[in-house]
């Protein structure tokens, strides 16, 4: 950055000042709000992950250098390999499966009748907008061993006994089974509305042309719609795995539900449960930050690429 | 397109960063100085619904009077996940609570840490030596006392007469009959013994009479006790009445047993003896809504009451042999001035309330043997009372280590009961178990 504000300028270019000043003024607040609310936890979390800071810290107690301990100690933690490896899994099945289902949600909100499309635009809506503990309490209900309505529906509608007091989240994979309809039912209402928007950007004369050159409709949505909203799935693909990875809420719902928490704890919860030292998860809150920079940085990459072009 | 990707790229970045924050401690300041007390409200959490809403009451209006402008407010926290909750509460200035009650096995570790105030002076006020002393010890830390007891209780099993007598069962007197008559009680329907999955201090009861144990101390380290033969011996039990005596399902745990019980769907559960103003068995149900105070809401409520105990009993959980009761574990609270307060004087109040005679024989006619010993007979002798403080007699603490707070704070105890209930190897669950348990108390 070049310097300015010469003290005695010989051809004052008033013009071009004001207007960079302007700029500067401009950036200062967003910059003051990141720094305070995003800034500085960042590098608290930092200083912790290299510091001994237990409970007795929290109510006082100075703390301790420790170096790198706290990573060598989880590092070394084969349950923390194995917990990592469960939130990669889930974040990438989640995040899959979401895409999936938002994407042909969108695409069937771009072809049916006004009266149906209204219809599912409230339903999704309304999935988007309810408060996620609120619905945490019904799939709770719904999934409940005793008095669940999915139990009372396989055993008195389909007549699968088995399904009798059957728990659904005593086991790991059915656990994430349920974990993952929770998850992929509270996020596609925002991968389907960013396509549906994106879908709507695609030129009909462009598609009109293509129909008169006489591609078949399969060809013009995988050789001109698909590359045309190439950006948006991009970019919601990767808020996806960012969310999927760090998901807590409907996890530790589900483990206070009466799940074991040990065998279905994700990267969230194990952090949270580090909660007595906050050393150690400060360091696993870093390492996790490590992850997700690795995830997604091949996207930011190629969307900053792609936007210089 | 263009300026969609832009705006999205701005979104990706402040999310992503978003995504990595974590906790903060609050600030370390020391609390202001306390001189005379000035008007202010201060806050009490009570966990779960063991208080009963009339001694709350009392609480509040008690606290106004004798505390002109300064007004007590009471907020109900879960007994799940007390342990983090407290803790970050606890840590901050702004959000602290300035009376708590805390579970008895939770208290060395607050104690220790320095998240409550010294109140030794406060000790001989409160009731001095007549105050439990194994509570006491659990809140004692260098000689200093931080956290006294509130009231403690122990479970007894309480029984549907009806469902015992057209099955022709006989009240057990060992543990041994209990077991079989457990099993005998159950049917598809029914459950002999209401015993979720998770509810390890129920469990706990099998573990301590057969001997066995959590962990034990040998030198200055810990040991996880669980896989010792004499636990195993106990667990087996256990796990036998998860198989064949109950069909309470492996993700519940010990809240509100009493609500199958109510529906029929139970001929036992096994809890605090409190309990018992829970019960409403559908027979004697007389549908009075909860808030109506009228003349014959109360009317319909005592008639309600009489029947319930009319056709349900209790017993403690009888021991090996036919003169002995069970050991279960002694459940119950402390309470503590948080050492954050801004008020500790009024809080300091407060606690010279709950300790009045007035408030303790209050919690004994509530059937909560309360933390000042002086008051036990305010329990009264009918067989509620016999059986609450025959079982309390005879009931035994988690091990008294530093950092057992965290093995039920990480939901050791819950995992390694649910591991039972779904049918694994008791000896290499317990295995696995202590090593875990060992791992934390020796971390």
């Amino acid at each position: 950055m070049a310097a300015s504000a010469p003290t005695a300028p010989a051809r004052p270019p008033v013009r071009r000042r004001r207007p960079r000043l302007g700029a500067y003024g401009l950036l200062l607040p967003a910059s003051i709000v990141i720094g305070v609310a995003l800034g500085y936890p960042l590098v608290r979390q930092f200083v912790l992950s290299f510091q001994e800071f237990g409970l007795k810290q929290q109510f006082g107690a100075p703390p301790e250098w420790v170096g790198l301990q706290n990573y060598t100690d989880l590092l070394t933690d084969s349950y923390v390999w194995t917990v990592i490896a469960r939130s990669i899994a889930f974040c990438l099945v989640n995040a899959a499966l979401t895409m999936l289902v938002g994407v042909a949600l969108a695409v069937l909100m771009e072809r049916v009748a006004r009266g149906a499309r209204m219809t599912l635009q409230v339903a999704l809506l309304l999935a988007w907008g309810t408060p996620v503990l609120a619905s945490m309490t019904v799939w709770q209900w719904l999934f409940d061993t005793q008095y669940g309505v999915i139990n009372w529906t396989l055993v008195h509608v389909f007549g699968l006994d088995q399904f009798d007091r059957h728990s659904w989240i005593v086991q790991p994979l059915s656990f994430y089974l349920v974990a993952t309809v929770i998850v992929v039912w509270m996020s596609v209402p925002f991968v389907a509305f960013s396509v549906y928007a994106g879908l709507l950007q695609v030129p009909a004369e462009t598609m009109e042309a293509a129909q008169l050159d006489g591609a078949s409709p399969r060809q013009r949505f995988w050789n001109i719609t698909m590359p045309m909203i190439r950006p948006v799935l991009t970019i919601v693909l990767l808020l996806q795995v960012i969310w999927d990875l760090k998901v807590f809420t409907q996890i530790y719902t589900l483990q206070r539900a009466g799940a074991p928490t040990r065998e279905t704890n994700l990267l969230g919860t194990l952090i949270y449960s580090m909660s007595k030292d906050f050393g150690q998860a400060g360091a696993l809150a870093t390492i996790m930050l490590v992850i997700t920079l690795a995830l997604t940085g091949f996207y930011i990459r190629k969307m900053l690429k792609e936007d210089e072009l | 397109m263009k300026i969609l990707r832009f705006a999205a790229l701005g979104a990706v970045a402040a999310l992503a960063l978003a995504a990595c924050g974590t906790d903060t401690p609050a600030d370390n300041e020391s609390p202001s100085a306390g001189g005379t007390p000035e008007p202010a409200t201060i806050k009490l959490w009570l966990n779960g619904t063991d208080t009963p809403q009339e001694l709350r009451d009392y609480l509040t209006t008690t606290f106004a009077s004798e505390n002109p402008g300064s007004k007590l407010v009471i907020e109900q926290q879960d007994w799940s996940g007390l342990v983090p909750r407290l803790q970050t509460a606890l840590a901050s200035e702004d959000q602290t609570p300035d009376v708590v009650e805390i579970g008895n096995t939770q208290a060395p570790t607050f104690t220790w840490a320095g998240a409550f105030a010294d109140i030794t002076d406060l000790y001989p006020a409160l009731g001095g030596e007549k105050l439990l002393q194994g509570f006491v010890d659990a809140g004692t830390a260098d000689g200093k006392i931080y956290a006294v007891p509130y009231y403690s209780g122990a479970r007894a099993v309480f029984y549907n007469k009806d469902v015992f007598k057209d099955a022709g069962v006989e009240v057990p007197t060992t543990l041994a009959e209990f077991n079989d008559a457990a099993k005998k009680l159950t049917t598809d329907k029914v459950s002999g013994l209401w015993l979720p999955g998770q509810d390890w201090y129920s469990g706990a009861s099998w573990l301590f009479t057969n001997g066995g144990d959590f962990a034990v101390q040998e030198g200055d380290q810990w040991k996880g006790a669980l896989s010792s033969d004499a636990s195993v011996a106990g667990l087996t039990q256990v796990q036998d009445l998860f198989t064949n005596a109950t069909n309470a399902p492996a993700d519940s745990d010990s809240a509100e047993p009493w609500v199958p019980f109510n529906n029929g769907e139970a001929a036992m559960f096994y809890a605090p003896t409190w309990a018992r103003w829970s019960i409403n068995i559908k027979e004697c149900d007389e549908k009075v809504a909860a808030d109506d105070q009228s003349d014959e809401a109360t009317e319909k409520r005592t008639k309600q009451q009489a029947c319930n105990e009319e056709h349900t009993g209790i017993f403690p959980l009888p021991g090996n042999s036919a003169d002995e009761v069970a050991t279960a574990f002694a459940g119950g609270s402390n309470l503590a001035v948080a050492a954050k307060s801004k008020h500790p004087e009024l809080a300091k109040n407060l606690l010279k309330i709950i300790f009045s005679a007035d408030f303790q024989n209050q919690l004994g006619s509530k059937g909560l043997i309360p933390g000042n010993s002086e008051y036990t007979a305010s329990v009264g002798d009918d067989v509620y009372a016999q059986a609450a403080v025959k079982a309390a007699l005879a009931a035994k603490l988690t091990p008294a280590a530093e950092n057992w707070a965290t093995v039920e704070g990480d939901r050791v105890l819950e995992d390694f009961f649910q591991q039972l209930a779904t049918g694994q190897d008791v000896k290499t669950a317990a295995t696995a178990a202590d090593q875990r348990i060992a791992d934390i108390l020796n971390g």
